[in-house]
This record gives C-alpha cells, sequence and structure tokens, in this order.
C-alpha cells in the first residue's frame, strides 16, 4: 500500500430515519496513524455516522473507501442504498474493528472465546495461534487472569476492556470507538481511557466518537465537532478545544466542562 | 390394594417402556428440526413463509392432540386410494408411522414458538458486534444467534420434553402398546385399575425425574456461569443457608 492511499475515506454520508434527517453530508479522510475524535451533543449525528461506515446502518447517499477499495453500492427499487455484494461488506467490516458504548460482548462465551471468535471463524487463522494472541491482548488490557470468565461475571470496564481485545485480535486497519466510556460507572472511566491512550501511543488509527472532552484533546491528532448532521468546525485538537471558532463549538465545550 | 397383581404386572409393564420412548424421542428428535425450520420462518421477513409458520402453529396448537392423531390414523384410511396412488399408503397403514407423524407435527408448533422466544430475546448489541467482526449471515447463526437462542430456550423446551413423555399415552388410543396402552390391556383382563395405573403411574414419574435431571444438567453445561453460586438440595440442607465463599462474582 502506498502511503498517500488513506486508511479510510467517507465521502458525503447522507442518512435519515424517517423525515428526521440525521447526516447532512459527512465526509472524513483517516491516514494511517491518525487519531480522529468526534465531538457533538447528543442527537448530532456522531454515533449514526461511525455506524455508517461499517454498515451497520446503510447511508442514503455517499461512498466509503477502505484502505483504496471502494464499497459497491446500488440503488434498490424504492431509491435506497444497498449493498451489492455482502461478502465484500463482511470483508471491509473484518478490517475495521468496532467498539461499542455497551460492550456487546457474546454473552455464552467465555472472555478468551469472545477473543478468539472472530480470528478463528472469520478470518480462518489456526486456533492455537490465535490463542497466543488473544493471551497477549489480554495482558495488555490486564485481565488474563479472567480468560476463562464469563461477560456477566465482569465489571462493565472489564468487559469494555475485552471488547476492545476482541477488536484488536482481528488485526483491523481502523479502529472505531462509539462513546466507549458513557456506559461505565465514573471510577471506571480511567482504566479504559488508559487503554485506548495506548492504542493511540502505538499508532494506530482510530476514529472515536466520545463525551471525554479531556481525553480526545489529549490524544487525538484531529478533533471533528458535529452539530445536527453537519461538521461544524474540524480542527487540531488544540484550536476545537482550546481556541473553537464557532460560536456553537464554544457553547458546547462550556456546557461540557 | 391388590400387592399380588401390581407384583405380577409391572414386569409387563417395564417391558412397555421403549415402546413409550421410542415414540417420545423420535418425535421429538424429528419435531426438533422442523421446529428449527418453522421458528426460521416465523421469524422471516418474507411473508408467505411467516404466514406458512403462523398457521401451521395456530392449526396444531389449537386442536386437540387427540384429534389430530385420530385425523391422522383413521382419516388417511378415507383416502387410502389417494395415499396408494402416491405410494404412501405403507406408511400410512402403520398406527407407529401415524403417532409419530402426528407427535412431531404437534410438537414441532409448541417448540417452534419456544425456539421463536429464544431467538427473539437475543440481545441485538450481541447481534451488531457479530457482524461488526464481518460474519457472514450463517455464520452468525450458527456461531451467535442459535448458540444464545438455545439457552435461553432450554427450561421452556425442557417442559416441552415432559409433556411429549406423557403425550405419547394418547398412541394407546390407535393399538400402540406403550405404557398406557399395556396398562388399559391389563386392566380390562383384571379389572383392578388402581393397582395398574399407580404402576404405570411410577414409571412415567420415573422417565420424567431422569428428563428433568438431564434438561438440569445441560442447562449447567450450556451456562456455568450462572450456576456457580448454586448449592443442590443436599448442600442445602446440610450447610444450613451458609453461602460458599469465593464462587461470588466480585464486582470492581
Amino acid at each position: 500500500m502506498s502511503a498517500t492511499t488513506p486508511a479510510l475515506v467517507a465521502e458525503d454520508i447522507h442518512k435519515s430515519f424517517g423525515s428526521l434527517e440525521v447526516l447532512k453530508g459527512v465526509s472524513l479522510i483517516a491516514n494511517e496513524g491518525d487519531v480522529i475524535s468526534m465531538v457533538g451533543s447528543s442527537g448530532s449525528g456522531k454515533s449514526t455516522f461511525l455506524r455508517c461506515i461499517n454498515f451497520l446502518e446503510t447511508p442514503d447517499k455517499g461512498r466509503i473507501v477502505v484502505e483504496g477499495e471502494e464499497i459497491r453500492i446500488k440503488t434498490d427499487r424504492s431509491g435506497r442504498l444497498i449493498t451489492s455484494d455482502p461478502r465484500q461488506i463482511d470483508r471491509m467490516r473484518s478490517r475495521l474493528g468496532m467498539v461499542f458504548q455497551s460492550f456487546n460482548l457474546w454473552s455464552h462465551m467465555t472472555i478468551v472465546q469472545n477473543i478468539m471468535e472472530g480470528p478463528v471463524h472469520v478470518l480462518g487463522r489456526p486456533k492455537n495461534e490465535v490463542h497466543e494472541d488473544a493471551m497477549a491482548l489480554l495482558e495488555k488490557v490486564g485481565i488474563a487472569e479472567k480468560k476463562d470468565s464469563y461477560p456477566s461475571e465482569l465489571s462493565g470496564g472489564q468487559q469494555q476492556r475485552v471488547a476492545i481485545a476482541r477488536a484488536l485480535c482481528m488485526k483491523p486497519k481502523v479502529l472505531l470507538f462509539d462513546e466507549p466510556t458513557s456506559a461505565l460507572d465514573p471510577e471506571l472511566v480511567g482504566e479504559v481511557l488508559k487503554v485506548i491512550r495506548e492504542l493511540a501511543d502505538e499508532g494506530r488509527t482510530m476514529i472515536v466518537v466520545t463525551h471525554e472532552m479531556g481525553f480526545a484533546r489529549e490524544v487525538s491528532s484531529q478533533a471533528i465537532f458535529l452539530h445536527e448532521g453537519r461538521i461544524e468546525e474540524q480542527a487540531s485538537p488544540e484550536e476545537l478545544f482550546g481556541n473553537p471558532k464557532s460560536e456553537r463549538c464554544r457553547q458546547f465545550l462550556a456546557s461540557s466542562l | 390394594m391388590n400387592w399380588e397383581l401390581m407384583n405380577e404386572s409391572w414386569p409387563e409393564l417395564l417391558a412397555a417402556v421403549p415402546v413409550t420412548l421410542t415414540l417420545a424421542a423420535s418425535s421429538l428428535f424429528l419435531g426438533f428440526f422442523l421446529a428449527l425450520g418453522i421458528s426460521l420462518m416465523r421469524v422471516s421477513k418474507i411473508w408467505i413463509f411467516s404466514n406458512f409458520a403462523y398457521f401451521f402453529v395456530y392449526l396444531f396448537r389449537s386442536t386437540p392432540l387427540l384429534v389430530q392423531i385420530f385425523l391422522i390414523y383413521y382419516g388417511s384410511g378415507q383416502f387410502r386410494d389417494f395415499f396408494e396412488s402416491i405410494g404412501l399408503w405403507v406408511f400410512f397403514r402403520e398406527a407407529w408411522f401415524c403417532a409419530i407423524l402426528s407427535l412431531t407435527l404437534n410438537t414441532a408448533a409448541y417448540s417452534s414458538e419456544i425456539i421463536r422466544g429464544g431467538i427473539q430475546s437475543v440481545p441485538f448489541g450481541q447481534i451488531e458486534a457479530a457482524k461488526a467482526v464481518g460474519m457472514s449471515k450463517f455464520l452468525l447463526f450458527r456461531r451467535i444467534t442459535f448458540p444464545v437462542a438455545i439457552r435461553q430456550a432450554l427450561p421452556g423446551y425442557g417442559n416441552e420434553i415432559i409433556l411429549m413423555v406423557k403425550a405419547t399415552s394418547l398412541a394407546s388410543t390407535i393399538t400402540l402398546l406403550e405404557i398406557t396402552g399395556v396398562a388399559k390391556k391389563i386392566i380390562s383382563a383384571t379389572w383392578s385399575p388402581i393397582e395398574i395405573f399407580v404402576i404405570a403411574g411410577i414409571f412415567y414419574l420415573v422417565i420424567n425425574f431422569i428428563v428433568t435431571r438431564i434438561i438440569q444438567s445441560l442447562e449447567i453445561r450450556l451456562s456455568p456461569q450462572l450456576f456457580r453460586d448454586r448449592k443442590s438440595w443436599w448442600q442445602s440442607l446440610t450447610q444450613n443457608g451458609k453461602r460458599t465463599v469465593g464462587t461470588q462474582q466480585t464486582f470492581r
């Protein structure tokens, strides 16, 4: 891959739910190693945008390109976009790791099984090799001793760290974080942010939707403020959080600090 | 109580237990796969599938099993020419076949609703997480939806298994000599319903005791995390309600 090919391009993404237009044309380019944080009040469309990137929501309009490969989409009879090749979507999703607000670990599997599931059954990698990777990742997120526990036996912070390890074990090109700490008790937020910060330091490409302004300012290389389905301001984190140009962004930051 | 008669009769009734077990096991086995198909049709977005499944379930849940057995066994005799012409009469003339067919269709209708409940109770987030790692629809069903659904459905399905063991007694009405059939035969010769039905009842109790144990151990095996805190009834008697330390879940 040449250095000029961005890891992820999302172009002019539109999405409506019924008559409610949630995204009114949002674009983003993530180069290798970029950490892009997206902030905005609830309902501004940041989560929907993230979900459009890996087609958990199908955008009404727009393009998604992962490492130069464009997702082929077509319009169906009612004029909506549908994916023309489900297998391409599956393959593309396996290259985009997703971490959800509510962890979404598989309840019937142990922690280590949760992490191994994707690499073994989606990527078809050998079990013993994946097991080693999984254990290394559990070590890294600091819960190796919980490997044979079930998700319901873990605290929220531990579950979210497992979810991050699960995403990492797929060796994704881009990691998508959808408000990873919003469902956590305040005292558990830190342990999850610490893991994400380490990933940022490693130079992983990440898009982080978050309400943790201080964290976003520290780790990201680029910050985006979304308002009513549009990018209201996009700048370096120092600029956006320190000296926002837009009045709305200033109000939002003032109210959230 | 005529103890002598009971002592003489139980071996004959015991010999009928395999018939009861064969009827129950084969209709449950076939019925489970049919139920899985019906439940998938029921949750399908294609209306012709979901409507067909709805109608099937409605039909077999809303009529008595005895009526279904009679209709299939005696009813098919009225259409003998038709079944002969399509080569199925060799099956329908057998009481065995008719009993298993009606039991299978009946349990499939009930079980499909149990499985549907399981499928629809799978948390949406877990399905999304599976999509997000790139699972295909089939892989997602095989690895996530089905295993989670079956764990949710197991207690209800255990109920259905027990009901089916008892429902096999209706096969006695179409000449099959399972436990109840043999009991009725002995009673017609001895005029001692109490003694004979007590033995028959005990056999059903024993069978279903074993069935419940099997279901329970399956539940524990599939979801060990739900049972770590649990004590057996024996432990709870002897330990006088003291909680075992170290097995409780620890938060934070």
